[in-house]
């Protein structure tokens, strides 16, 4: 692929130029913001921004994986964030009726969030194959319920009434992810590092792996070939919520210690997870770094409200103009031309 | 949008006309991106969705430094028409009447579409356009002009429906006010087959569930259930769609596996 | 309208599609332009209509030189294309797809639908053409599809038709009725254009012949002074291969049985289909695409329900069974199409070869790839089919259309299935690779597997089947022997079957 100079770099500039253009609506110092924005990302007392970079990247990381398996499956399950929510709704119930905490209280909590989620993504797999709804609505559908399901529950039967807030009790300090030695990092980072790693396996050495993928490149060559992508379905989605799950599961356990209304909604993991898997086209390994970069973006900006008084929210317009750009460049997933004149 | 233009001008028509502007120039974001340059209509769609989102809330903190609602006494609100002959309507009349200026044009559009898809050469055109590219290109039209036309007009129309939800409702701005209401569209435009006449019939069903739900809340429910009820219905709706031509589609053909 | 390709060269990067072609159409003529797939016959159309503007050469039409911006330009002079795939508006009238682009129009660009009516009507019945205008597209058979798109070009006033491959999904005799219309259209002074592979349809209609090969152009004469033979080596450049020697018929069991087996959508009335194919032999289905061969044969997979009656593989009933388990059970397919259904395109060639044994040990242990057993495998695959690509983690869509045919059986022969359903497996592939194919089924015959031929080419089926059966309209005909069958009494049968049931037929 050839690309002409100038193409390549018009992208940055207009970036640039619109960035400036909302920091001056702002009324903002563009270099002080701009030094806030680096800051913010990757810099702080010991670190410590870049150590909110880190969590953040991990949670982003985490829906970009669960949005890449079902995605080269050829199953457009754009419902992680119905997923994500029911995953960490199940993990904060479970953590609070627990009776007791450690390492296998941890574990207990995980699982039931994984498979919480798992069941929830499930559904729109269900509704596919028997009832004909289209991966793609039916997932989407399916976030609207999800969302006002767990505002429901920390609202009335798991509401912390005290708080006055619209979230669940404190978890019990034993479930509470333990934080890296001399830092505030929780080890939730860790167990999405783990399952990037067993995600790069399953892509590339199961059998599991490569079937889903040739179900996604042509769903009629896999059935005349034999494979029972009924199942390959159904299995794929399963996979993709329970990653969901742990997502929701870390955020509950190490990041928030609670459910809060909207804490897994309004920063947009899901959904900057699944732009982050489309931008690197669905290659497993890159997601690691399209992550950490959606993350860095994010916490650069909150940087920038902190001291230079622009609201954080231009992340979210940044990252939508970034897509665009890689968008127009990258052909995705979802286009399948089978050349040769037919 | 709207409510910027209604604030800054003190009108409703600029309020209205500043909104299909804002609409206008996100479709012209979508054709660059998705016409123009070879982006997957999805992923540029999530992307100005974000967009949206993120522009909408960043110039209300920006600019009024308020952050979920903008409310100001400038806001002019669309006026209510009273129409006296449709008053009397039996039945009908109390609903349809009083309603804001936007009701009947949106009334008009849709019977207006009705016609112009059946009858109008560029309602032929866009059908063609939707349907079957290559064809229309081998007939010799310029099926990308065509899109951006369509494109354009998605947009004002989007642009009028976001000055209805936020100047003529309720004269003020909600972060992420729209809550999914376009997606709901989508949904009904797919379920319709994008006939206009089932798809006002259908608009209205949703119309009722969305407003029956406000007052079931006052019955007790809890306000996640009631908020979370045009989205079951369209689930609902959607299912009994796909559920039909699923069991023809086996029925006739015998398809297996899908 | 006279019109003329001068000197004209398409290049794609390095290969070059057409090469310094020269060719005149004159009007009240028929002009048939011949060659093999690849051959550059729909290049050098697709110049000549606008759709391709990436050339060297001129275009002249009544001696004065044109450049087209697009094909409306080409329209507008007079030019009209039916593409072998019909460029149709499935869910509008056939009136609202003829008018498209072309329409009357009354006050405010509504369109005055009347007008057009009458203007249409008009161009029917000069023509005698039977179309009902207020039909869907999705209606109608693919010969009345056809019509639609003839009759779209006479309303556009075209002077000069191109026809791509017109006959392809044709029966006899809606064959015969378009021929008819082309002889309408000859008389009234308006140059045809068909290209085509199939020579008999040369012979019959034709005034002027020009055969292509490799993107040049071969010759180009009038039909009686060349014959059909000449014309045939033009087309393959050198003599007929030779052919296949094969072992005696020696027929032993009943491999696969359908036992008056109704599929769903097979065509418009649900006949039973009952049908024997013994091991160590070929039994060929012939018949025009579209009478309902590919839901037979999704029906023999696995892909399709069936209704009533039974399938037995091997003395095993397996009606109702999924594929994988028909597979299991010994049964082998060639799809014919190989680009959807036979290959994943963006998958390697490794991960295209191994698809359906991947649970074997040799491929995995359950969940574990053994990726050094696949690579040898391939490897060996490419080696003994002779397949000719980069290296065995190539992306197949970098492949030929050949190559990539020679993929899938290679694939499907070497798992040594006793029943093989094999579909068009030399639709679209050049001579060589065709002569492969065919070798290798013979050689699976002669090692005692059941054959069962699908193909709309009447000579591969006779060439290669010991029993034949015609298709037509979802019913097929008795088992015929292949040494007593003509090509006349072949397409007899598709022909009166047809007559008795002059009904529609569709394919989705």
């Amino acid at each position: 692929m050839k690309y002409k100079i100038s193409s390549l770099l018009t992208a940055p500039i207009l970036l640039i130029f619109v960035f400036v253009f909302l920091l001056w609506l702002a009324d903002a110092n563009i270099f002080e913001s701009i030094v806030a924005f680096f800051k913010g990302a990757f810099g702080g007392r010991n670190f410590a921004y870049l150590l909110v970079t880190v969590s953040r990247a991990a949670l982003i990381t985490g829906m970009a994986l669960a949005a890449l398996i079902a995605f080269r499956a050829g199953l457009f399950n754009i419902g992680g964030e119905g997923q994500l929510v029911i995953g960490g709704l199940a993990s904060a119930f479970v953590a609070i009726s627990l009776p007791f905490g450690g390492a296998v209280g941890i574990l207990l909590v995980i699982l039931s969030g994984m498979t919480a989620a798992a069941l929830w993504a499930v559904v729109s797999g269900a509704m596919k194959l028997w009832l004909g709804v289209p991966i793609l609505v039916g997932s989407l559908l399916l976030n609207y319920p999800a969302r006002y399901i767990a505002s429901y529950f920390v609202n009335h039967p798991l509401r912390d009434v005290s708080s006055g807030m619209s979230q669940t009790h404190l978890i019990e300090k034993s479930l509470w992810l333990p934080l890296l030695p001399t830092t505030r990092l929780d080890i939730g980072f860790i167990f999405i590092l783990l399952m990037f790693g067993l995600v790069l396996f399953y892509c590339y050495r199961t059998v599991g792996g490569y079937k889903a993928k040739m179900t996604g490149l042509s769903i009629d060559f896999a059935n005349a070939s034999g494979l029972q992508t009924k199942k390959i379905t159904l299995k794929t989605l399963a996979l993709s919520g329970s990653i969901a799950g742990l997502v929701g599961a870390i955020a509950v356990l190490g990041l928030h210690h609670r459910f809060t209304d909207g804490m897994l909604v309004q920063p947009l993991y899901a959904w900057t997870g699944i732009v982050a898997a489309l931008m690197v086209s669905l290659i497993p390994w890159a997601i690691l770094p399209a992550g950490f970069f959606f993350a860095a973006i994010h916490s650069g900006a909150s940087g920038m409200e902190r001291t230079a008084d622009v609201p954080k929210e231009i992340a979210i317009i940044i990252q939508g103009l970034i897509i665009l750009f890689v968008a127009s460049k990258v052909p995705t997933a979802f286009e399948q031309d089978t050349g040769e004149n037919k | 949008m709207a409510v910027f233009g209604s604030h800054f001008t003190g009108s409703a028509m600029w309020g209205t006309l500043s909104a299909v502007c804002g609409g206008v120039f996100m479709a012209i974001l979508f054709a660059e991106f998705h016409l123009r340059r070879p982006g997957d209509p999805i992923v540029v769609s999530i992307a100005i969705n974000l967009i949206a989102l993120g522009l909408s809330t960043y110039l209300l903190r920006a600019i009024f430094k308020v952050s979920g609602v903008f409310q100001s006494h400038n806001i002019d609100k669309i006026s209510l028409v009273n129409i006296p002959l449709l008053e009397k309507i039996p039945f009908l009349g109390p609903f349809i009447s009083g309603q804001s200026l936007l009701f009947y044009i949106s009334l008009v559009l849709v019977i207006f579409a009705h016609f112009f898809f059946k009858f109008h050469q560029l309602g032929l055109w866009f059908r063609a356009a939707g349907e079957n590219k290559l064809a229309l290109e081998a007939s010799g039209v310029n099926s990308k002009k065509i899109q951006f036309l369509a494109l354009i007009l998605c947009g004002v129309l989007c642009g009028l429906g976001g000055a209805q939800l936020s100047i003529s409702n309720v004269g003020l701005f909600v972060e992420n006010m729209s809550a999914g209401r376009g997606w709901i569209a989508v949904v009904i435009v797919l379920v319709t087959a994008g006939r206009a006449l089932p798809l006002l019939g259908l608009v209205f069903l949703f119309g009722s569930v969305d407003s029956v739900a406000l007052r079931i809340q006052g019955l007790g429910l809890p306000q996640q259930f009631t908020e979370m009820m045009p989205y079951l219905a369209s689930l609902i709706a959607l299912i009994f769609v796909c559920y039909r031509k699923l069991k023809f589609e086996t029925n006739t053909q015998g398809k297996r596996n899908v | 309208m006279k019109a003329e390709l001068h000197e004209v060269s398409v290049k794609f990067g390095p290969f070059c599609a057409v090469n310094n072609v020269s060719l005149s159409f004159l009007p009240g003529e028929i002009h048939a332009l011949v060659g093999e797939n690849g051959a550059g016959k729909s290049t050098a159309m697709s110049v000549l209509f606008g759709l391709n503007n990436d050339y060297e050469g001129k275009i002249l039409i009544n001696d004065t030189h044109k450049n087209w911006c697009s094909p409306a330009d080409a329209i507008s002079a007079g030019i009209g294309m039916v593409h072998q795939h019909f460029m149709l508006q499935e869910t509008m009238s056939v009136l609202e797809n003829v008018i498209l682009c072309s329409e009357p129009l009354s006050k405010f660009g509504f369109v005055n639908f009347n007008l057009a009516t009458i203007n249409v009507q008009s161009l029917i019945s000069k023509y005698d053409l039977k179309i009902d205008l207020t039909q869907k597209i999705s209606h109608l058979s693919v010969g009345q599809r056809q019509a639609v798109e003839i009759l779209k070009l006479l309303y556009r006033n075209s002077q000069l038709l191109i026809l791509d491959e017109p006959t392809a999904v044709l029966t006899p005799s809606e064959k015969h009725a378009l021929f008819l219309t082309l002889s309408n259209f000859k008389l009234s002074q308006k140059s045809i254009i068909l290209i085509t592979h199939k020579i008999d349809e040369v012979m019959m209609i034709a005034d002027r012949v020009s055969v292509m090969r490799d993107g040049k152009l071969i010759s180009s004469k009038l039909l009686q002074h060349t014959s059909k033979d000449a014309i045939q080596e033009n087309i393959i450049g050198g003599k007929l291969p030779k052919p296949i020697k094969r072992k005696k018929h020696n027929p032993r069991n009943i491999g696969l049985e359908l036992q008056r087996i109704v599929i769903p959508g097979i065509a418009t009335r649900n006949e039973p289909v009952s049908l024997q194919v013994r091991l160590g032999e070929i039994v060929g289905i012939a018949g025009v695409s579209g009478n309902g061969q590919a839901p037979l044969v999704e029906a023999i997979i696995g892909l399709r329900n069936t209704i009533s009656g039974n399938i037995i593989l091997n003395d095993r009933y397996i009606t109702g069974k999924e594929v994988w388990e028909r597979r299991q059970l010994g049964l082998t397919y060639v799809p014919e199409d190989r680009q959807r259904v036979g290959l994943a395109l963006d998958a390697s060639v490794c991960e295209n070869a191994c698809i359906s044994q991947i649970d074997n040990q040799e491929f995995s242990n359950g969940f574990i790839l053994k990726l050094g057993n696949i690579g040898r495998f391939t490897k060996k695959l490419i080696n003994n089919f002779d397949i000719r690509v980069e290296s065995a983690s190539a992306k197949v869509r970098t492949m030929s259309g050949g190559n990539k045919q020679k993929l899938v059986v290679a694939r499907e022969l070497n798992q040594k299935k006793p029943v093989v359903i094999v579909e068009n497996p030399t639709w679209g592939v050049d001579i060589g690779a065709i002569n492969k194919i065919h070798k290798e089924l013979i050689v699976m015959r002669d090692a005692g597997h059941a054959i069962l031929l699908v193909s709309n080419e009447l000579e591969e089926i006779m060439g290669l089947s010991d029993h034949i059966h015609v298709m037509s309209d979802g019913q097929l005909s008795k088992p015929l022997k292949s040494a007593e069958v003509t090509v006349k009494k072949l397409g007899d049968l598709m022909l009166t079957q047809n007559e008795n049931h002059p009904s529609q037929k569709s394919r989705n």
